[in-house]
């Protein structure tokens, strides 16, 4: 088993990564694989949402200093196959943390690496940024899952991080390993604005924009209230169905094309 | 990744009453769902299943491997029938529950041990954020009789902790523990509903191992040692004359030929007038099952020994697994009607009271009684042994070769230094000296075997000549059986070949030393 890490991430906030990401990870326990969520965002989201408590033995800069036990700190959730690496407020200094070392970039892949053979999938829930910790965070995933509201400056966002995913990073043509897979997030297909943007966005970007969209509904923002995934407590709703089509298109777009 | 969960037996009814009150609030127990189930254990009469770790039982419509405890499934086969009698190995599903059972199994039968119905009822343990941190199974365990009657056994708790709260899991158990009247798990669930079926959970071995004391009179050493594979032939019995599998009619005559071969050895412990009546009767009883083994043993090496010759004539010998299976079932009724018989019967009865008598301990008329088993058996050993190397010594291999029945007497003879070391070795050496000395016994007898299984095979193909030939097929398979036995010649004589080196060995000065040293 070699996992596949799969960071949500968005550099605005409140644009459902940690929705995508608790979902998305209950989903793919249910259906069978060891599952493991990072959160990496010292608001600690997903791990309020899994009713574990926000403590890392250490702290952040002992877990990239690989001087803690990652596996003692992982806390199973209340679904079957499915745990987390909890976050505590000592992840808002993991910028600095990460400078510390020579090649800040790897850092976080070199924490996950111990942890690939125990899971088949690793989310991580990154906090809105663009800094150190995203930059680590891109070379450590197979994929960005990439949230986004269909609002006219949405598309700005994704081209930037389009353009990340493509760089020449050696000089001679060799690209950054993951993925960018962007999706549709707090959807209100009412609106003809969103309808609008939706329409010229998967137009323009067919191959990286995935099909399914979460709509903005009730039942996700129950999440908090109810402290499970959607798929758990209202598993026939709308936003329960979409989180599934979206992790089926996942599924498919990831395909047999992993990281080398 | 996830711990085992820790079994524990409850004296106390554990209900979410009792297990909330007993959480006296630093946690709270909520209600998941309750099942039942039922499961018939299957193992074979000697429990090669058990021995392999596992635990194999029809549940919930289908075979299924778990371990011993019946928590972590191993393998699971497709939707089934439960078997309603023995099951063979070629029975079982294809698969990898299918091929792992077969091979632990090899020729024995799959029997049901006894039926468990079991009612599950599931717990959730939170802490105060209501998060689950244990998980608790209470099981609920009857072993159900073939008329319908149930016989409660221990309820058993199984917690399963969550990753991560290792600490809060003591805390549970630590609060459980006394309401509940928690204890260890000390026997597997499937172990206590064999108890309490009456039957023994490790089931019944050939292996017999009495442990004895070198200073302890032979005379109490040698019923011990005969009052265990008492209880082997008379576990075998009931299996050798139902024919449910081959291997019972097989451990039935170990035991009677190591009996036998205790008789011989350690003669002076007993009146000599009834050993020599005993000594008749058990010659008797093994000579009553021969022609069944034998039969056995050919129809089930039927295959490798028609594969023997070439390919295109080998359909050919169809008549002659035809005759040999109906001289089986002769051969079985024969044995069966002399197993049944008062003989029978009473000779295992005045045995039982010839082992009663040398309980009693020595008697004065019988002086060697008196004598430590170390000293006594040793001396049988070194006896035995002695006795292999100028049997096998004066055995010819080559031009004037020895006559066939020269290499089964040293094949006897190395079977009864076999039975002497395996149960009266222990107390005079250790078994890291015992068990090479078998090791190179057994590869001296191997070859003999082999020899002789060749040599009765030839004798079985010519007086079967005449019954084949009537069969439709006949004449084609008795040109079938000329090839064959011309290929058993060949292979003996090959085999004789081989029997210099490996006796060589045997009779070698490091083992002669060896046997010298140990055995002194």
């Amino acid at each position: 088993m070699s996992a596949r890490v799969l960071a949500t991430y968005n550099i605005k906030g409140g644009v459902g990564k940690t929705s995508a990401a608790v979902n998305l990870a209950y989903l793919a326990a249910r259906d069978g694989h060891a599952t493991l969520i990072w959160d990496l965002d010292p608001q600690g989201a997903s791990t309020y949402l899994f009713r574990i408590r926000p403590r890392l033995k250490g702290g952040a800069r002992e877990l990239v200093a690989l001087r803690s036990r990652v596996g003692e700190l992982i806390k199973g959730t209340d679904h079957e196959r499915l745990d987390l690496l909890p976050a505590d407020f000592s992840l808002r200094h993991l910028d600095l943390d990460l400078d510390a070392f020579k090649r800040p970039a790897l850092r976080l892949a070199k924490v996950i690496e111990p942890m690939r053979a125990d899971y088949d999938y690793i989310f991580l829930d990154c906090a809105p940024s663009i800094s150190l910790v995203s930059e680590s965070v891109f070379e450590a995933a197979d994929a960005l899952l990439v949230p986004i509201i269909p609002a006219a400056l949405s598309s700005r966002t994704f081209e930037q991080l389009e353009e990340l995913a493509g760089r020449d990073v050696n000089g001679q043509g060799g690209r950054v390993g993951f993925r960018v897979l962007a999706f549709f997030s707090m959807v209100e297909v009412g609106r003809p604005m969103h309808r609008s943007v939706m329409a010229r966005m998967r137009e323009a970007h067919h191959v990286t924009m995935l099909g399914a969209g979460i709509p903005d509904s009730e039942d996700v923002e129950q999440m908090g209230e109810e402290r499970d995934p959607v798929g758990a407590f209202a598993p026939a709703s709308p936003a329960a169905m979409a989180y599934e089509a979206l992790w089926l298109d996942i599924k498919r777009r990831l395909g047999t094309a992993r990281r080398s | 990744m996830t711990p085992e969960p820790i079994e524990l037996i409850a004296s106390q009814p554990a209900t979410l009453d009792s297990i909330d009150r007993a959480l006296d609030g630093t946690f709270t127990a909520e209600r998941l769902d309750s099942s039942e189930s039922d499961h018939v254990l299957l193992d074979t009469f000697d429990r090669l299943v058990r021995g392999e770790g596992w635990t194999l039982a029809h549940e919930h419509g289908r075979l299924a491997l778990s371990d011993r405890r019946m928590i972590s499934a191993v393998a699971a086969g497709p939707p089934c029938e439960a078997p309603a009698g023995p099951m063979f190995g070629r029975d079982l599903p294809a698969g990898e529950l299918g091929n792992r059972v077969a091979r632990a199994i090899e020729l024995r039968a799959l029997l049901p041990l006894g039926r468990l119905h079991v009612r599950t009822e599931s717990y959730r343990i939170l802490d105060d954020l209501q998060k689950t941190v244990v998980r608790v199974n209470v099981l609920v365990p009857e072993l159900v009789s073939c008329g319908g009657s149930a016989t409660p056994l221990s309820t058993r708790l199984r917690i399963q902790v969550v990753r991560g709260y290792g600490e809060e899991r003591d805390e549970v158990i630590a609060a459980l523990s006394p309401a509940l009247g928690l204890a260890g798990a000390d026997q597997p669930l499937p172990d206590e509903a064999i108890l309490a079926s009456g039957e023994r959970p490790e089931g019944v071995s050939t292996k017999v191992a009495v442990p004895l004391d070198a200073d302890q009179p032979s005379v109490l050493a040698v019923s011990r040692v005969l009052r265990a594979l008492l209880d082997v032939i008379d576990a075998n019995l009931a299996g050798t004359l139902a024919d449910t599998d081959s291997e019972f009619l097989h451990d039935y005559r170990v035991s009677i030929r190591r009996t036998r071969a205790v008789q011989r050895q350690f003669k002076h412990v007993f009146d000599p007038d009834e050993l020599r009546v005993a000594r008749g009767e058990f010659k008797w009883l093994q000579q009553s099952t021969s022609d069944a083994r034998d039969l056995d043993v050919y129809v089930l090496g039927f295959d490798a020994m028609r594969d023997l010759i070439p390919r295109e004539t080998r359909p050919d010998l169809a008549p002659l697994l035809t005759a040999l299976r109906r001289r089986r079932t002769v051969a079985h009724g024969a044995m069966g009607r002399a197993l049944r018989s008062d003989r029978a019967r009473e000779t295992m009865s005045r045995w039982r009271e010839m082992l009663d008598v040398l309980d009693d301990g020595p008697d004065s008329d019988r002086p060697y009684g008196r004598r430590p088993i170390g000293g006594y058996s040793s001396r049988r050993i070194r006896k035995v042994y002695r006795r292999m190397l100028e049997m096998g010594g004066a055995i010819r291999v080559g031009g004037d070769e020895s006559p066939p029945q020269e290499f089964h007497e040293l094949r006897k003879k190395g079977k009864e230094l076999r039975y002497l070391l395996e149960l009266f070795g222990q107390p005079t050496a250790d078994a890291s000296v015992v068990k090479p000395m078998i090791k190179t016994l057994k590869s001296l007898q191997d070859v003999l075997g082999h020899h002789q299984d060749r040599e009765v095979q030839i004798d079985m193909l010519r007086s079967l000549a005449d019954e084949v030939a009537v069969l439709p097929g006949g004449p084609r398979a008795l040109m079938a059986m000329g090839v064959l036995t011309a290929q058993l010649e060949k292979d003996a004589a090959k085999t004789r070949r081989k029997f210099s080196q490996v006796f060589e060995e045997f009779a070698g000065k490091d083992q002669r030393k060896l046997v010298k040293d140990t055995f002194a």
